[in-house]
């Protein structure tokens, strides 16, 4: 009886609800606001799995078809929305299946959190199945990562990976989660939000000592020229930078991953950087006095031959990353801080001021690139090239669409045509060039803007890479608008094996499937275009179609991407037209 | 030309943090010559790295950055020569 009244009593004591580390780790994505998860379930994460089940209302999950098309689509809509993108993998291949979208993420600055089952704790480092050292496999791929095998510890890594990846220089986190530590139970909790880490000072104080020696310089410069890259659409800077760019008068080029930070119809854009950028602004950097790069961290793509590279320049280096200045290019004035602030002051202290002659001799060199390669690209006869397609979409679309570009050929095109006019309209796989990242970052663009037009323009090579995720545009029916540029080529190697290496065309060549039958068999309306006369109304009727579309624009097997840097050559020795030789 | 350099690096003490240091010197390919890890005496949780490196200046500055980016690593400092590395491993030595 004894006994009896004193589990009674016990019963009646108030205690706090238990809840598993798995409904511990759904209600830190809530609490960080996540409302998309791009995942793939497995044994080592089934109870996170099984947790969802009962969060249907708050989160919603995209099963895609490969955890490589999870972290990309994660990727797609971190990019477009300027939040944390969230994907999920089991162990083992799961978690390593993520390795190239972290390696994206981490070069190109995007700010993702994956979290991946792991087996039980004890389990660890005795070859379990689906066991792998997933933190040190993602150790160098990532902006930083963690082993948690408590329930204790999951909110509080969670909290840790959402502050690091969107604090300073945005990158991916993995929060790597023994299954013990998913099915223990802890009482109920109260989320905290990370906002400092001891030893991580993300956000630099800017000096105004750097601000008014840039300024020096800039007031004093005849030909100044502004490289912007993403760092300026990441701070929110775009409208900063035109009022910086209107008040000095100093013209703006863009990297490929700043492209959308400045508008492409403005007076002082002078164009597209890099090995397949623009003839005035790659020429150019070889004759301005100052240069002034924001956000940007001159990638080899960029500068061609760095020994060569603006030596006659004083170079004012803007960046959030310490480590960043210096490393490539030997900087006059450094500014440490983020771009929207740096810039807020640098309006303050610099002069009015006017570029006109100086802006003209972009115009007058993009003029010649304009005769000799873009007018023909436009006004072709023969066979259709990608040039003329990427102009009419961005015609028909008034460059107002997100473009998410692979890697090659098409996207270099896509970056020189397409007249882009607002930040994160532009997503595309920079640093990593990343081949097969288009369709899935499409389908996380898409969801990330579902008002928006979302156009992934892609090759027939890169299609094929992550070919799969048309499982997913079917299943959630997400109306997401592609477009494959097929040359039947894995067309860029294959522009280089015709200039360096005599035209030995080792295993570029592609025998490629009926895509249209294919697409249709995902139950996705699909055309394709082989007559120029049929072009502009397929591209209407696929911006146009409400649901998911899929256009094929078969273009000629042997066009080459001009004007270009070669490899070793300096930026002011880019060619406009193939050596006569080849 | 390359040379010795002392690194001094003190962190948080996690399982990863001596492989987070180590990848950003072997990306580089850095040469160690000795090296002396612990943690400290009176909190676990902190502790320090002491490496005798072999390495030009201008790549010891890159790598200098490249380790006060990570997470956990609170003060880095660089020392040309081998005389800080065998007073501070002393040091480390005599707390143990």
């Amino acid at each position: 009886m004894d006994a009896l009244l004193t589990k009674t009593e016990a019963l009646v004591v108030p205690t706090k609800k238990k809840i598993s580390g798995s409904e511990v780790l759904l209600r830190s994505l809530v609490a960080e606001k996540v409302t998309t998860l791009f995942g793939y379930p497995g044994g080592a994460i089934m109870p996170v799995y099984d947790a969802l089940y009962g969060y249907a209302d708050q989160l919603t999950h995209i099963l895609v078809r490969h955890e490589q098309g999870a972290v990309h689509a994660a990727q797609g809509f971190a990019r477009v929305s300027g939040r944390v993108g969230v994907a999920l993998a089991t162990s083992g291949p799961g978690a390593t299946n993520l390795v190239t979208g972290l390696a994206d993420a981490l070069i190109d600055s995007t700010p993702i959190v994956c979290i991946t089952g792991q087996v039980f704790a004890h389990l660890l480092g005795t070859d379990a199945f689906q066991e792998i050292d997933v933190v040190n496999t993602t150790l160098p791929v990532t902006k930083w990562n963690v082993q948690v095998t408590e329930a204790k510890d999951i909110a509080p890594a969670v909290a840790k990976a959402f502050y690091i990846a969107r604090s300073g220089r945005p990158g991916p986190v993995l929060i790597d989660i023994t299954k013990n530590a998913q099915n223990e139970l802890i009482e109920e909790f109260e989320y905290k939000h990370c906002e400092s880490i001891r030893t991580y000072k993300p956000s630099p104080v800017l000096q105004i000592s750097q601000i008014e020696a840039a300024a020096k310089l800039i007031n004093s410069a005849k030909k100044p020229y502004i490289l912007a890259g993403q760092g300026n659409i990441l701070s929110g800077a775009t409208k900063e930078l035109v009022e910086f760019s209107e008040k000095t008068g100093i013209p703006v080029a863009c990297t490929l991953l700043g492209l959308g930070g400045f508008p492409t119809d403005h007076p002082n854009y002078v164009g597209f950087l890099g090995m397949h950028g623009n003839y005035g602004p790659n020429v150019l950097t070889n004759d301005c006095d100052v240069l002034i790069g924001i956000g940007m961290r001159f990638d080899d793509r960029v500068t061609g031959n760095v020994s060569k590279y603006a030596r006659q320049a004083k170079v004012i280096h803007i960046d959030i990353d310490k480590a960043e200045i210096n490393k490539i290019i030997k900087t006059e004035v450094a500014v440490l801080a983020d771009a929207k602030e740096a810039l807020q002051s640098l309006i303050k202290k610099c002069d009015a001021n006017k570029h006109t002659e100086w802006i003209d001799k972009f115009r007058a060199l993009n003029e010649i690139e304009n005769e000799k390669i873009v007018r023909k690209e436009f006004n072709p006869s023969g066979e259709l090239v990608m040039g003329e397609v990427i102009h009419l979409l961005s015609e028909m679309t008034k460059g107002e669409a997100v473009i998410v570009t692979d890697v090659g050929q098409h996207q270099m095109t896509t970056s020189r045509y397409y007249e882009y006019k607002k930040p994160r309209t532009n997503i595309t796989s920079g640093g990593a060039g990343t081949m097969g990242f288009a369709l899935p970052a499409a389908i996380g663009a898409k969801l990330a803007g579902p008002e928006k037009q979302v156009v992934a323009v892609i090759g027939d090579g890169g299609f094929q890479m992550t070919i799969q995720e048309l499982g997913t545009v079917m299943q959630y029916k997400v109306p997401v608008k592609i477009l494959v540029l097929n040359n039947n080529f894995l067309g860029m190697v294959r522009q280089w094996q015709q200039l360096f290496h005599e035209k030995r065309y080792s295993f570029t060549e592609m025998d490629n499937p009926d895509f249209v039958k294919l697409a249709e068999s995902y139950r996705i309306k699909a055309r394709k275009v082989e007559k120029r006369e049929e072009l502009q109304s397929a591209i209407r009727e696929m911006l146009e179609a409400k649901s998911s579309y899929f256009l094929e624009v078969v273009v000629g097997k042997e066009d080459n991407v001009f004007p270009m840097v070669p490899a070793g050559a300096s930026v002011s020795d880019i060619i406009l037209e193939a050596p006569t030789s080849v | 030309m390359k040379q010795e350099f002392t690194l001094i690096l003190y962190a948080d003490n996690n399982f990863s943090v001596l492989n987070r240091i180590i990848n950003i010197l072997n990306r580089r390919r850095v040469r160690i010559k000795k090296m002396m890890a612990h943690e400290n005496e009176d909190d676990f949780r902190r502790g320090g790295v002491v490496m005798l490196l072999f390495v030009t200046p201008d790549l010891m500055e890159k790598v200098k950055l490249q380790l006060e980016k990570l997470i956990e690593v609170e003060n880095v400092t660089i020392q040309e020569g081998s005389a800080a590395y065998f007073e501070q491993s002393e040091r480390i030595v005599d707390v143990d």
